[in-house]
């Protein structure tokens, strides 16, 4: 299967990474709906955001029905500050209380911060600010899945059902939770390495790209193969071969080898991966001439 | 999306309030038994909401620390047990079958968040230890699953919140449908009773706090209804291509015809109020299965018994059925076993295949002041005869994500 790939947007924080603040708020149509946002949903605005509009775009007006999201989250993350007031008002000297939790600890947290917590918020944030009405699909939380979410997003333009769609990853990894998560993955990973990333690819129906001009960089994806091999995470994750870049990006990792290639590169791509979620994937990304 | 193949629904497994089988699940809804009582999983002590639908089987609880693990693997098991009971397994090669999960939100154990920031902590070294301290991760069992059933095909991995169990269920049909899969095994499983979730949701006034009469909280459709009770719980479905359940000899329970969602694009907690995303994933649904909405005999709702979906809900049914609306009946399981959240869609999906095989509807129970805004048939009055081929399963998440299914009465060969 192949698909026709516009445009990419990325953003990416942490030791030696192209960004140093994160503001989605220029693609927010309520600039107050901020507050209810997560790291991940910021990551997931500003990288669909940059997308959009390198594609030629423009992000105030609705994408609307036929238009997809395919979004992969990677481990979610918590940030140590949103729930230390909670567990402080929570302990009986040296242990957890979980009557002073629900009388008192709970009361510490900040109101909005179930919100910041769920993992589909993401796909919510992208789908409001740039009105997404079409289909998804939500996956969690490896490269394998983010390539779950490509299947379906090529399957979806093959068969019509859309015209245009975004498909990436985002990955919140600097935070205690996270960094516990990818100390249990094999090889153990250096949290001190971890970016924060968003990475969003437009794919599109040739014909729809044509007849509204797309500009810009054009590429080939084709999914060349696609396997997998059951296993017991509790014996112990599958070795991962995924290629290292300057920091490590977790589920976004391909999603931004692809964007970078679109953006940057010249000819094919052409990987095979095997990722610690089980899969090996082998993919091409061409840039048209 | 051009369905070549029809997909037969082949396999069932449950974890519910009502049950832990497909048999006792059915009959439990017939009788409109509640599932709600107070929470004896944690003590919610001073929290708002102090009830829940809580699954009780020590053989299934007993699977995991985890419960939503521990549901997984108990609903697939039982379903691909039901599948192969007749000695035959699905056909085809393992790379040609897949598994396809929706999950819940992780959450983390504050016990254990107190240990692992204690100085000179050392945390589990072994690896199932290690996975099982401190918060298990949602993918898990989806591996684990995948190798019980020998499925080699990629799988995947649905967090669309309380749509993830229909997105799941939709996505294997496609797959199956389209010949991409010969086989798949499809579902979902969410528990968030644990004071993370509970009080999470205390935070949002999302839940009834009707807490000195349980049974009688969850009530979709009804002028009284406070907010949603939290459930939880797992189902499993095995789906293949009709043609190989027959020839294969394996029983058909239903079949299913198509899928479809949407986003609202709307508000974070809020539906559409006029239901224009659930519209239209009603519609992509019915599209995909090549019907109208007058082909449809029943609905499944999503009816969370919240202030705000029962009517957007309603509004959507209405816009679909036009002047029918109100000869289809409406059936709203959740009002027994509560809001599972991420399994939500795929538990309702095998209610709907037990009032298809039975040619009945179960009843919504608690409906006894009826909002004047919710003016369908909500199968209020018990459980009913009811001959009908096609019903619709739909499922509203949180961020206006939608989600529908179209199941069909199985066939006699």
């Amino acid at each position: 299967m192949s698909a026709l790939v516009t445009a990419a947007g990325r953003v990416a924080l942490g030791p030696d990474a192209p960004d140093d603040a994160l503001d989605p708020t220029p693609w927010l149509r309520n600039r107050k709906s901020r507050k209810y946002m997560g790291v991940p949903d910021e990551l997931a605005v500003v990288a669909a955001g940059r997308c959009l509009a390198r594609a030629g775009l423009d992000p105030s007006r609705d994408l609307g029905p036929r238009a997809g999201l395919y979004l992969s989250v990677a481990y979610l993350g918590f940030a140590l500050d949103d729930i230390l007031p909670v567990l402080d008002a929570s302990m009986d000297g040296a242990d957890f209380s979980l009557d002073r939790f629900t009388r008192q600890g709970v009361r510490k947290a900040h109101p909005l911060l179930t919100f910041r917590c769920l993992p589909n918020m993401p796909s919510y944030h992208v789908s409001v600010n740039f009105g997404v009405g079409g289909p998804y699909v939500t996956t969690y939380p490896g490269i394998g899945q983010f390539h779950a979410a490509l299947e379906e997003a090529m399957v979806a333009l093959d068969d019509d059902q859309i015209d245009l769609c975004l498909v990436g990853a985002v990955s919140y990894q600097r935070n205690f939770l996270t960094a516990w998560n990818l100390s249990r993955v094999e090889p153990a990973v250096d949290p001190a390495r971890a970016w924060d990333v968003g990475a969003m690819l437009l794919l599109e129906r040739e014909a729809h790209a044509a007849e509204r001009g797309a500009p810009g960089r054009r590429a080939v994806l084709r999914d060349v193969e696609r396997s997998y091999v059951p296993f017991d995470p509790e014996e112990g994750f599958v070795p991962s071969s995924v290629p290292e870049s300057d920091g490590y990006l977790g589920a976004a990792a391909d999603a931004w080898a692809l964007a970078d290639h679109l953006d940057r590169g010249h000819g094919a791509d052409d990987r095979t991966l095997r990722t610690h979620d089980g899969y090996t994937v082998r993919r091409v990304l061409e840039v048209l001439p | 999306m051009r369905a070549r193949h029809r997909v037969a629904v082949t396999g069932l497994g449950v974890a519910t309030p009502l049950g832990v089988t497909v048999e006792t699940f059915t009959e439990a809804l017939f009788l409109g038994r509640s599932g709600v009582g107070p929470i004896t999983v944690f003590d919610p002590g001073g929290l708002s909401t102090r009830i829940a639908a809580e699954v009780k089987d020590p053989a299934v609880l007993g699977l995991h620390t985890d419960r939503k693990v521990a549901f997984a693997r108990w609903s697939a098991a039982r379903a691909w047990e039901d599948a192969t009971r007749n000695g035959t397994r699905p056909l085809g090669e393992p790379r040609e079958a897949s598994v396809s999960l929706g999950i819940g939100l992780e959450l983390f154990s504050m016990d254990h968040l107190v240990r692992y920031r204690t100085a000179g902590f050392v945390p589990p070294s072994a690896p199932r230890e290690r996975l099982a301290f401190l918060q298990v991760p949602s993918d898990q069992c989806l591996h684990q699953i995948a190798a019980l059933v020998g499925a080699h095909g990629p799988p995947s991995l649905h967090v669309s919140a309380c749509a993830a169990g229909t997105d799941a269920v939709g996505q294997a049909w496609r797959a199956v449908a389209s010949g991409r899969r010969r086989w798949m095994l499809a579902g979902a499983s969410d528990s968030m009773i644990n004071p993370l979730g509970v009080a999470g949701f205390c935070t949002l006034n999302a839940m009834s706090t009707r807490n000195d009469d349980p049974t009688r909280a969850s009530r979709p459709f009804d002028r009284t209804r406070d907010g949603f009770v939290l459930g939880e719980g797992a189902a499993a479905l095995v789906l293949e291509r009709l043609d190989d359940a027959r020839a294969r000899g394996a029983t058909v329970y239903a079949e299913l015809c198509g899928y479809g969602n949407s986003f609202d694009a709307y508000a974070i907690t809020e539906p559409h109020p006029d239901g224009k995303g659930a519209l239209a994933a009603m519609r992509h649904a019915l599209a995909a299965a090549d019907l109208r909405p007058e082909d449809l005999g029943a609905v499944n709702a999503h009816g969370t018994s919240t202030p705000k979906n029962d009517p957007a809900e309603t509004l959507a049914l209405k816009a679909l059925f036009g002047e029918r609306a109100k000869q289809v009946p409406v059936c709203a399981t959740k009002s027994m076993i509560g809001h599972l959240i991420s399994a939500a869609g795929a538990v309702e999906a095998v209610a709907v295949i037990a009032c298809l095989r039975a040619q009945r509807l179960h009843p919504t129970i608690n409906l006894t002041s009826p909002d004047p805004q919710c003016d369908l048939d909500y199968v209020a009055d018990g459980p009913r005869e009811h001959p009908h081929r096609y019903a619709l399963s739909c499922s509203y998440g949180f961020g206006g994500q939608n989600a529908a299914l179209v199941l069909a009465r199985a066939e006699a060969p």
